[in-house]
């Protein structure tokens, strides 16, 4: 089977001393969406140029569809599309001229050109402004004019790298859903890079998370989230009526991984909540504690990352970033 | 291979045509210093009749040298759009387009070329106000422009190589700065070559703007063409040469 995507041992070193990637080993399935999830420094940006053909790697090899990125570079890049995480339009332009432009680039033949570019105006929302100059968009059209360009010549594999940072979370989503759609009605397999777990763990069909140069792990998110074999149980509590003895008691069952008071709510971590919350309630109501409710949570992304990675993740991380894209969008 | 670069190169121009279609605000504050030339130094020097010029009033003389600053300027500042195009993701974009990367670089260069004529042209009008005679002659005039155009090109390039090494803005600015004006300076823009002291005078020959500005002086002032062979000639292999450059330096740019 060919895989849309396939990357072995790449190494990427720059000026012979910073590694930014380590021996990236990934296969992504034909009309997946796969997310390349780390924080920042990560690599996730190098392996996506090396992928996209505009860097070489030190050392591995890749292919897009069975096609060597380094000897095949020219197939390669007729059969995948790109959008960087910085923006990639002219803003003195019209949305429609730039798409004209990117259209001629791309070779797109006269007699079709016009509906092509109608129909990518059109799946992105934007044809309300196509005549505008982009420097009157708004980030989140930005983003969306750089897909509609980038789908222009129907892409086999679409890469994103950070599709979307710097935009506010209704942006986000109308970027996302225009992306789905796409990916949905032709089939494409779309390749993102993103720091948001939230969006790994909507949007894609496999998630692979990279830290320091190297995958730590790949996974639906699904699989990623039971893997780490935790879940936890929130007792919320009458009153304050707990203390050290019976956290102590919690903490010696074979069961529980972890004990967390904050406020009202204990929350127990363990590994299986169906089987060892009998053993909690009995310990509690033997100590006396008044139980008002419980409930018990899978996993989120954020857990998953914590344990593979080593570090959290918040959204709060991205806001350099958000910064110097805006500086940038500013600037245009 | 070769029909996607020259379809590259076109869209290229078309961007900047469509540009100058929204805006045209840089072609007329950048046409404020060339016309200052000839207006304040143009005029002060005739007074004196220091610079033996051929027979052509002093005004005249400079006029194509004006013009080809004033070209060079805008191509040379118009490299400054890679090093700025490589800061946003526009310069990712094309590299990862079906097109051969030197179809690229050349394609900006070329597109400066379009800028520079619109620049040029402005020019124009400013000295026949001024009294400059200009020879009557549609093909002379198609001739200088399409010169104006390609010289252009080799001057974007050059622009192009230093921004790939330079890979500030700031860094930039200085540096080209410190490349038009001995350029400008070590050629016949402004006095004939031969008034230059002996080492100048070798410099002079290896400078492409002498030939361009020979080039331009015959073909819209002076009439008299007899080195326009040789000057294109010349203007061809620094283009040539200096796309070739640029080409291959080019990877450091996105490195």
């Amino acid at each position: 089977m060919t895989f849309a995507v396939e990357a072995k041992g790449i190494v990427k070193i720059y000026e012979g001393r910073v590694r930014a990637l380590d021996g990236v080993d990934l296969t992504v399935k034909a009309g997946d969406a796969f997310t390349l999830l780390g924080p920042n420094g990560a690599g996730k940006t190098t392996l996506m140029r090396i992928l996209t053909t505009q860097l070489r790697p030190t050392s591995g090899e890749a292919r897009i569809f069975g096609l060597d990125v380094v000897k095949k570079g020219a197939e390669v890049r007729k059969v995948m599309n790109y959008v960087p995480q910085e923006m990639s339009v002219w803003t003195d332009v019209s949305g429609y001229e730039n798409l004209l432009i990117y259209a001629k680039i791309y070779g797109i033949p006269a007699n079709i050109r016009k509906k092509t570019i109608g129909e990518a105006l059109e799946v992105m929302g934007l044809s309300a402004i196509a005549k505008n100059l982009v420097r009157t968009y708004s980030g989140g059209m930005i983003r969306r004019l750089e897909i509609a360009s980038a789908l222009l010549i129907k892409p086999k594999v679409l890469f994103l790298d950070e599709p979307t940072i710097g935009l506010d979370p209704s942006a986000r989503k109308a970027v996302w859903e225009k992306i789905l759609s796409f990916k949905k009605e032709y089939g494409i397999t779309v390749f993102f890079n993103t720091h948001y777990m939230d969006e790994a763990d909507l949007y894609s069909d496999e998630v692979a998370i990279i830290d320091r140069g190297k995958i730590v792990k790949t996974g639906t998110a699904d699989e990623l989230k039971h893997s780490i074999r935790v879940e936890f149980i929130h007792f919320g509590l009458k009153s304050q009526s707990i203390n050290e003895e019976v956290l102590r008691k919690v903490r010696t069952l074979s069961t529980v991984s972890n004990v967390m008071v904050q406020g009202q709510e204990l929350t127990v971590t363990v590994e299986n909540a169906e089987t060892s919350l009998a053993g909690i309630i009995d310990v509690l109501r033997g100590e006396g504690v008044d139980i008002e409710k419980i409930s018990t949570t899978k996993p989120s992304m954020d857990d998953v990352f914590l344990k593979y990675a080593g570090t959290i993740l918040s959204s709060g991380t991205g806001i350099r970033e958000v910064r110097q894209v805006r500086r940038i969008i500013k600037k245009g | 291979m070769m029909k996607d670069s020259l379809r590259a190169m076109f869209a290229m121009m078309e961007l900047e045509l469509r540009r100058l279609g929204h805006d045209r605000t840089e072609i007329y504050t950048r046409a404020i210093q060339p016309i200052l030339w000839l207006v304040v130094y143009g005029t002060v020097m005739s007074s004196i009749r220091a610079i033996p010029t051929g027979g052509i009033p002093y005004l005249d003389y400079i006029t194509a040298g004006v013009l080809l600053q004033s070209t060079i300027f805008v191509s040379v500042f118009y490299g400054l759009t890679i090093v700025w195009e490589r800061e946003t993701g526009v310069l990712k974009k094309l590299l990862v387009a079906p097109v051969p990367r030197f179809a690229t670089v050349i394609g900006k260069c070329i597109a400066s070329g379009v800028r520079s004529i619109f620049q040029a042209v402005i020019i124009v009008p400013a000295a026949m106000l001024l009294g400059v005679k200009f020879v009557v002659d549609p093909i002379y005039l198609l001739l200088a422009i399409l010169l104006l155009f390609f010289i252009s090109g080799g001057f974007a390039a050059i622009s192009v190589i230093i921004a790939s090494f330079m890979k500030t803005r700031e860094r930039f600015m200085g540096i080209g700065q410190a490349i038009i004006m001995p350029l400008f300076f070590g050629s016949s823009a402004l006095y004939p070559v031969k008034m230059m002291p002996g080492i100048l005078r070798h410099l002079a020959a290896l400078n492409p703007l002498t030939y361009a500005v020979d080039a331009v002086r015959g073909l819209v002032i002076s009439g008299d063409v007899s080195h326009l062979a040789r000057d294109s000639a010349a203007i061809i292999i620094f283009d040539v040469l200096m796309f070739a450059v640029a080409s291959l330096t080019f990877r450091k740019v996105i490195e």
